[in-house]
């Protein structure tokens, strides 16, 4: 089990991956889980993703939901949820890297992206009242997918 | 030719950030051409004003996702600098030790994702992959060890931790640097010279567009310049950086977010290109050996042919990583501490040859070693105008082509300067003053 975070912690509300990473340590929980932050490289996903794999990806994503909601999906679905996210390797999106990582080969067998919709993305500001208090709300899906033995 | 065309390429792809490519030919006569930055910029004054020395570099890092580590080394150059600092011979040699890794990374992404799918007619990488899966797979491979060597030395690819003012916080393992040692040769060596002979066979693919330029980048007597230098003018030969105000003169346009450069003539040309252009001499072997695979020739004025001047230089950067790690092997690593201790407060540049070209971060600090004053010319911005200028030349060379070809032409000319759109807007303006 891969827990990743992606987004620009330097950037507001798209730091909220990175967020929940730091929470997941300073609690402990889910200690047979590898936590990876790619940050803004979509594409080093491409380099921690393996086949009989399960991943958790955390994203800040506008996705024309009210500022903090939080909502999970499969891959398959990101086009369709995802109206921007905040990737910037050279314009790689979500989307453009599961594309990639299918036709790769190198799919996981199970992917639960969780979007968390941002109220701002500006340079050097922490996050926002209502994204800092969706954390727990997307920890807590996340327990909900880890077995128990992680 | 009495035709008349317009083209308008709304957010070209497979740059990062938003420009548009315009073109508009009435009766035959070009009314215009050129590239349209249209990203808003973001000020960056209230950010750096008032910062310690300590979040300078910190703060210009993380302006943008893929040219973080460039910012990193050359504003940490500009405070110590300004501060006095003196860093230690180890401390030089893992900074150029980064730069090749951030150059190997940043060239590979853009040759093999953004440049490659032009040369084989295609729109993206995807038909790519089921076509060559291997060929993409070298690529992520390739990426993957130049991002390693970011997380080994620097604490962490994207935005690095610990190189700081004076040092590093922390000094890889000889194991660690063993090991980065091992991988580029038996990994990367072997995937260089694959790129090499994969790209060769595209060579009649690359437009043979020329056009006199200005070649602008960092130059010095013993090495290939990435770290330091002279700034080198093809036209006009070195001067120290302390005049590159003079070798930039930034002006605004109206079709640009972004400010415009020019040095000796109306624009320059910075970047692996111009790089290549005035310090060919000192590439290692491998690196030359594979400029001659591909048909790069010495004053090559096509700016197409800058995608091969970054394969030629992952050749020069792996070979130059390993003597690297080498050295500081030879040496002994010595856990030292940064050297944090201002010996007075005044003005500092930093220049660095990164990805896109050579970078200058200028600041002013106050007796308390807080930013007064910033000044960031980004390389992306000083390509602007000479991408114009190619277009200008360019469209009535090709207006016999279809609409959908000269089309093709323009992107793959812009993709070819492999821009950072975002960069160079972020850091429109930051020159304040008290």
């Amino acid at each position: 089990m891969k827990i990743f975070a992606v987004g620009n912690a330097f950037y507001g509300d798209d730091g909220v991956g990175a967020a929940v990473l730091d929470r997941i340590r300073s609690e402990g929980r889910f200690p047979g889980a590898e936590l990876v932050d790619v940050q803004t490289d979509a594409l080093a996903l491409l380099d921690h993703l393996l086949p009989g794999d399960t991943a958790i990806v955390i994203d800040a994503a506008r996705m024309g939901l009210t500022p903090g909601e939080v909502v999970s999906f499969r891959p398959d679905e990101v086009k369709l949820r995802i109206q921007e996210d905040h990737l910037t390797a050279h314009g790689f999106s979500l989307a453009e890297t599961f594309a990639l990582a299918r036709k790769l080969g190198k799919m996981p067998r199970d992917i639960l992206i969780i979007g968390v919709e941002p109220e701002r993305i500006e340079i050097d500001k922490g996050l926002s009242a209502v994204v800092a208090a969706a954390v727990p709300r997307v920890i807590s899906l996340i327990a909900a997918e880890v077995p128990a033995d992680v | 030719m009495s035709r008349n065309l317009e083209i308008n390429v709304k957010h070209l792809t497979r740059v990062e950030g938003h420009g548009n490519i315009v073109v508009n030919l009435k009766d035959g006569v070009l009314e215009k051409a050129r590239l349209e930055i249209v990203e808003a910029p973001r000020y960056f004054e209230a950010l750096l004003k008032g910062r310690s020395f300590h979040e300078a570099a910190i703060i210009t890092s993380r302006i943008c996702g893929i040219c973080s580590l460039g910012h990193q080394i050359t504003s940490l150059k500009a405070t110590e600098q300004a501060l006095g600092l003196t860093v230690s011979p180890q401390t030089v040699l893992l900074r150029k030790l980064l730069i090749h890794g951030a150059t190997i990374q940043s060239n590979v992404l853009h040759a093999y994702f953004l440049a490659a799918p032009d040369l084989l007619g295609e729109g993206s990488v995807f038909p790519l992959v089921a076509k060559s899966p291997e060929v993409v797979l070298r690529a992520l491979r390739m990426k993957r060890l130049a991002n390693d060597i970011g997380d080994v030395v620097s604490g962490r690819a994207v935005h690095p931790i610990t190189p700081v003012p004076g040092g590093f916080t922390r000094i890889p393992t000889a194991a660690e640097l063993q090991e980065l040692r091992r991988r580029l040769e038996q990994d990367m060596l072997p995937d260089v010279k694959a790129t090499v002979e994969t790209l060769a066979a595209l060579r009649q693919a690359f437009p043979p567009f020329e056009r006199e330029t200005e070649f602008i980048s960092l130059c010095n007597d013993h090495e290939y310049a990435m770290y330091d230098g002279d700034i080198c003018s093809s036209d006009t030969g070195r001067a120290p950086d302390s005049e590159y105000l003079k070798l930039t003169n930034e002006y605004i346009v109206e079709h640009s977010t972004s400010k415009h450069a020019r040095a000796n003539r109306e624009s320059f040309m910075v970047g692996a290109l111009a790089r290549w252009n005035n310090n060919h001499d000192r590439l290692a072997p491998l690196a030359r050996e594979a400029a001659v695979a591909l048909g790069l020739k010495p004053d090559c004025c096509n700016p197409y042919l800058n995608t091969i001047a970054q394969v030629v230089e992952v050749a020069h950067c792996t070979l130059g990583a390993m003597a690297i790690i080498d050295q500081l092997l030879g040496d002994g690593l010595v856990d030292e501490k940064p050297n944090q201790e201002p010996t007075c407060f005044g003005t500092g540049i930093g220049t660095t040859e990164v990805p896109r070209g050579i970078l200058y971060h200028e600041y002013t600090y106050d007796r308390q070693g807080r930013i007064a004053k910033a000044n960031c010319v980004i390389p992306t911005g000083q390509n602007l105008a000479n991408i114009d200028a190619d277009m200008r030349k360019l469209v009535p060379e090709i207006v016999h082509k279809s609409k959908e070809e000269i089309t093709l032409d323009l992107e793959m000319l812009v993709r070819a300067y492999d821009p950072c759109i975002s960069c160079s807007v972020h850091l429109l303006d930051v020159e304040f003053s008290e």
